[in-house]
Parts: C-alpha cells; structure tokens; sequence
C-alpha cells in the first residue's frame, strides 16, 4: 500500500516537474518505487497509476514527445493542476463548511473538496435544512458550462446539440440550459433524461450572452413551462379547493371570487400536458371554463375513459 | 489475498495537505488534524511517507523535506511542484457552490453573509460565475413554521391530504423544515395522528397559534443521520396490504415510470414499460389514470379500469351537468 502511494505521489510530483512530456520508458527508468521490469505487467501497472490519478482529477496530458510525433509521453501542465486561489477568509471558509453540512449532496463527501480550499473551519451545520441529489452526466454538463464547450447528446431519442449557458436546479430536477444550436433556440433539458452521457467539445467555442440567468430559461411555475402557442384559460374551482389553488399559483391569478367560496383562476397555457394534469389533478373540484378548445379538449380526454368500462 | 486499502483518499489528502503546510509553515500536528479532520496520528503518518518522496534521482537534494519539532510545528522544504491544491473536479465544483447557492436560496437568508462572498470567490475560480442557479422554492407558511420550529410553538394546521384528496385540521409539535425533491417538508410530532408525520408545507393551508410550546423530545439526530432519516420518509413504503396495480405505460408516458415508486417495472423492446406499484388510496390511483388516460393500460386488477371510468364518468357531470354523461357500457 504505502510503497503504491509512494510511486502515486513520486509520479504526480515527476510529471508536474518536468517540462517536456516523458515517456512510460523514462518514467519507468527514474520513478522509485520503480514499475516491473517486465513489459506487459509495465504498462498494466503504468494504466492503474493512471487512472488512480485520473478519477482524482489529476489532469494528464497524452502529448507526442518530438516534432515527427512518433512517440507518446505524458506530463502535467501545473495551469490545469493547480486550483487558482479563491482567497477566502477564516469567515468564509466556515461559511462553506457550513453549507456542504447544511445541504446534503447525494453521494457526495464534501471533505476533499473543502481540504482543497484549506479544511474545514469552524463547526459545520448540525442537521441539514435540504438535500440533492447528483444526477449521473451533472459533472459533464457542469464542465461544460465551465469551459464553455458544445454538449452533444441523445434526449429521448433526439440527437441535440447544445451550448450550455449554466444548470438549474428546480422542481427537484436538475437542468442543463441553453442554446440549441440547430434549432438556434433557447431551451432547457432535464440532466436525468439525456439518453447517455454527453459528449462534450473543444473549449471556448462559444460566449453567454451578457445578462442571461439560468432561471430565464425555465419559468418557475411548470404550467408555464412549454413550447405550445399561448392560450389564456379560465378554470372555475369550487371553495373546497380554492385556497390550495391560489396558494400554488398566487392571488394574481384569481379573477373572479364568488359568494360560494369558489374561485375562477386564469392561466396562460403553454403545455396542454401540463395544464390537463393541473385540472384533472383537482378530480370533480374543478372545470375548464373557456377557452372552448381547452374545455373541449378536457371533456374529449374523459369521454373517452368513460368509454373504455368495462372493456378488458 | 485481503483486500488493499485504496490508494486514492489518501493521496487526495496528501496532496492537500503539503500546499496547506507549503503556506503556512509551522501549523502543529494538531491544527491539521483539526482542519483536515482525521486524527493526529494520521497526520503523522502521512508527513512520515513524505521524506520518502520527490523526483528522480532521489538523492537529498530531491526529497521532500518534512521537520516537526518538539512542540508539533511542521515544516516542509523542496516540493515547491506542490505548492497549490489540485483543482476541483466537475463533481466537486458543483456540489459545493450547489450546496452553497440552495443554502443562500433559502428564504429568509442573509445575501450579504460571508457565505455569498466565499460563494461568489468560488464560482470565478472555477468559471460559472452566475452560471448556476437552485430554485428551492418557497411555501406560504415556510416562515410562519420556521419561526415555530424554533421557538418550540405547538400550532394548528389546515392541510390537504394529496393521497386522500382531503382537508384535515391538526394540531403538531413542529420538529424541523427542510427541502428534498423539490418541496419543503416538515417533520413534526402529530396529536390527531398521534405519531410523527411528514407534511409538504406546500400542502399546508392555514396556521394558526395555540399558544401553547413543547418540549422537543429526543435530541435531534445529527448531520447526515438525520437526512438520511428525513430522505427515507420521504419516498413512500407499500404496506403489505397495499393494492397492487399493474400497467401498461406507452413510450410516450414511460418517463412515469422514473417518477413513481414501483414494486416491479420491465422494459418492453417496443419502448413501453410495465410497471407494478402499490395504490393504499383510491384518490391516488383515480388522478394517476386520469393524467395518463389512454397512454396507460390496466393489466391488473380489472376493477382498476371501473375506477377510472367511474372517475371520468364523475367529472364529466361538471361539464355537462343536464345531459346524461357517457355512461359506462357494461
């Protein structure tokens, strides 16, 4: 174990040394404790090392080592390495402590990264006020984001490309939003549903528009949230549901109280799905007024429910 | 052959460890133990591997050169290629500035705290100043419960039941508030229930004070215990006796399948899936065939379809209260 951990660090600290990039034949001449002199069983060992380093995020490169670009060898550039100094305070640095106690991270050991920044400070949260979970792709999408590079990937089947501007964390999802180059459109997609991980490109090939926040991407009311040409509806619910209504889309959206206790809210539709979970959600508590479409739409939807009795 | 420790947590230390001394040259054995908590003996042992490491060709020139005197103090020479902590990965960088972000989110908390600095600082350094962004929404009464939780306040509540479809009046001893899956949940001691009880704070309609506090009972569980605990209550357990119902979800509705709780679920090559879940309340079961309609089929049991057709039938009334509604053929 201890002789492994050696060679781990002997390897990080030769690569981040040296200027030009080293062979496995150089590195396996100089590192102690050494790789075995044997060929195959070198490399296999070399491979292991490497991605010990890799799954830490130690950043090494695979680079030619001459001109004619015959030969591999492999360095550490220290810019890629070394974590720039945020300057944070004593203050500061408890205040992160806290968070990362505050808030869960599924699966995620906050420790490494807060021995990054200087260990943890002060006391740390004693019980947690929310937790995430870390969606599998987050880290790519997140990545992306930071150095500005087009994701491509697959989303319920369709290829997209996208020029990721940030993530968004709402409704208990996370989102990756952007631009989406091919149908040069903002849009929004959910990181859970990408079909596999997301291929992500070179760096710096795009800028964010200044003055674009992630949360303009998604409205914060899922009703809201949908490509379908806007329609202003009014759904009467009767009082037995009214304050559970208008607490969930606001009093704004009441336009009519009558003397029974009911209220008629009006909402600007943009996801038909989501408006028909919304009514039938409230059961025999509510009815779509008008528009005469989205009424009609309703009362196709159950007829043909109430059709099906019986049938096996 | 017994399993080998692995390698990687603990260089991941190392390599945090030797800039922080880099930096701060004669921090004690005990303030590192204390910073990088892991216990002092382990701190020792890590500086103790140092000596053996450097670049090639190992002469003393090359190792890294580790000094603690009498009183703890460390010092460390020649590994000045250490001299900054590896970067974050992805992973880690989101976590932390999530973490911080959904904590500055939260209602009520202080923007100009030492926590939207350290934030702020952390998001440049990493790239993504104002690149993420936690919704954690808020609840009508979050700060009223809030306020009560803190001050031991027994209150009543007005809260609607989803599963049921029913307004009940309670009266709690709230416990603690906190947000998972994208809602704020409180967990408190319920007198109607008497047990303790989970409520959406969304779901809560009214508050009201009794004027009478409480004493918390237990102590709470600390840290992740305790959200490992709140998590468990969250996602809903079928009780033996619970209905089981089986469906049919076409493609176009088997993303439902990542959002319920299943008993069973298998992938059908034609891209739909058949799900098995656990029904304990009719409302439950009468909305989840509503939204789905024809995009899910009922396997079993068959008396599943009558509910939703009596459901359908039923809200049909509403829209054609003088005509007969389609009634179900038999």
């Amino acid at each position: 174990m201890s002789e492994r951990l050696e060679r781990l660090i002997n390897l990080t600290a030769t690569l981040l040394a040296t200027r030009r990039p080293l062979t496995l034949e150089e590195l396996a001449d100089r590192l102690e404790p050494g790789y075995p002199g044997e060929l195959a069983a070198r490399r296999r060992q070399f491979e292991r090392d490497k991605e010990t380093l890799r799954e830490l995020g130690v950043p090494i490169t695979v680079e030619a080592v001459d001109a004619l670009g015959g030969e591999q060898g492999y360095r550490i550039h220290p810019d890629d390495y070394y974590l720039p100094d945020p300057g944070l305070d004593p203050a500061e640095r408890a205040a992160l402590h806290l968070a990362v106690t505050a808030v869960e991270v599924g699966g995620f050991d906050p420790l490494d990264a807060l021995r990054k920044l200087g260990g943890a400070e002060g006391e740390g949260a004693g019980q947690a006020v929310a937790s995430f979970e870390l969606t599998p792709h987050l880290g790519d999408c997140f990545d992306a984001v930071t150095r500005r590079s087009e994701l491509g990937f697959s989303y319920r089947g369709d290829d997209r490309r996208l020029e990721p501007y940030g993530i968004l964390h709402r409704f208990g999802h996370w989102y990756v939003v952007g631009r989406d180059v091919d149908r040069d459109a903002p849009r929004a997609f959910r990181v859970d549903r990408l079909d596999g991980p997301p291929e992500v490109g070179p760096p710096g090939t795009f800028a964010v528009p200044a003055g674009i926040e992630p949360t303009d991407f998604l409205s914060s009311d899922p009703l809201t949230y949908g490509d379908d040409q806007p329609i202003r509806a009014r759904v009467l619910v009767d009082s037995a549901r009214a304050s559970l209504v208008t607490g969930s889309l606001g009093d704004e959206a009441v336009v009519e109280h009558r003397d029974d206790g009911a209220v008629v809210v009006a909402l600007d539709v943009v996801n038909r799905d989501a408006f028909r979970a919304f009514v039938l959600d409230l059961l025999d508590h509510a009815e779509v007024l008008d528009p005469p479409e989205l009424r009609a739409e309703i009362v196709d939807w159950l007829d043909a429910l109430a059709a099906d009795g019986g049938a096996a | 052959m017994s399993p080998r420790p692995l390698a990687g947590p603990r260089l991941a230390r190392v390599l945090a460890i030797v800039p922080f001394v880099l930096a701060h040259p004669g921090i004690t054995i005990a303030e590192l133990a204390a910073r990088f908590r892991v216990s002092p003996r382990e701190i020792e042992q890590d500086l103790e591997l140092l000596p053996m490491c450097g670049l090639p060709p190992y002469t003393a020139d090359r190792l890294i050169d580790v000094w603690v005197d009498d009183e703890g103090a460390v010092d460390i020479r020649l590994a000045e290629y250490f001299e900054r902590p590896l970067r974050l990965t992805p992973a880690e960088g989101v976590a932390l500035v999530a973490a911080s972000r959904a904590l500055l989110a939260v209602p009520g908390a202080d923007a100009a705290s030492p926590l939207a600095t350290a934030v702020e600082k952390l998001e440049a350094v990493v790239g993504v100043s104002g690149r993420l962004a936690i919704d954690v929404g808020d609840a009508a009464h979050l700060t009223v419960i809030r306020d009560a939780i803190e001050r031991h306040e027994r209150v009543e509540i007005d809260y609607y039941s989803y599963a049921r479809d029913e307004m009940t009046t309670r009266r709690i001893d709230p416990a603690r508030a906190f947000h998972a899956l994208g809602a704020w949940y409180l967990d408190a001691y319920c007198h109607r229930a008497e047990g303790d009880r989970l409520f959406r704070v969304d779901r809560v309609q009214a508050v009201r004070a009794t004027g009478e506090t409480f004493t918390p009972r237990a102590p709470a569980v600390a840290g992740e215990e305790a959200a490992d605990s709140a998590l468990t209550g969250l996602v809903y357990h079928p009780r033996p006796g619970d209905r089981r119902v089986t469906l049919r979800l076409a493609p176009t509705a088997a993303w439902v399948a990542d959002e319920l709780p299943l008993d069973d679920r298998d992938d059908e090559a034609d891209g739909s899936v058949r799900v098995v879940l656990a029904v304990s309340e009719d409302a439950f079961l009468e909305r989840l065939l509503l939204r789905l309609g024809r995009e899910a089929e009922v396997l079993d049991p068959p008396e599943a379809v009558d509910v939703r057709t009596a459901a359908a039938v039923r809200l049909l009334r509403r829209y054609r209260p003088a005509a007969d509604a389609a009634a179900p053929r038999s």
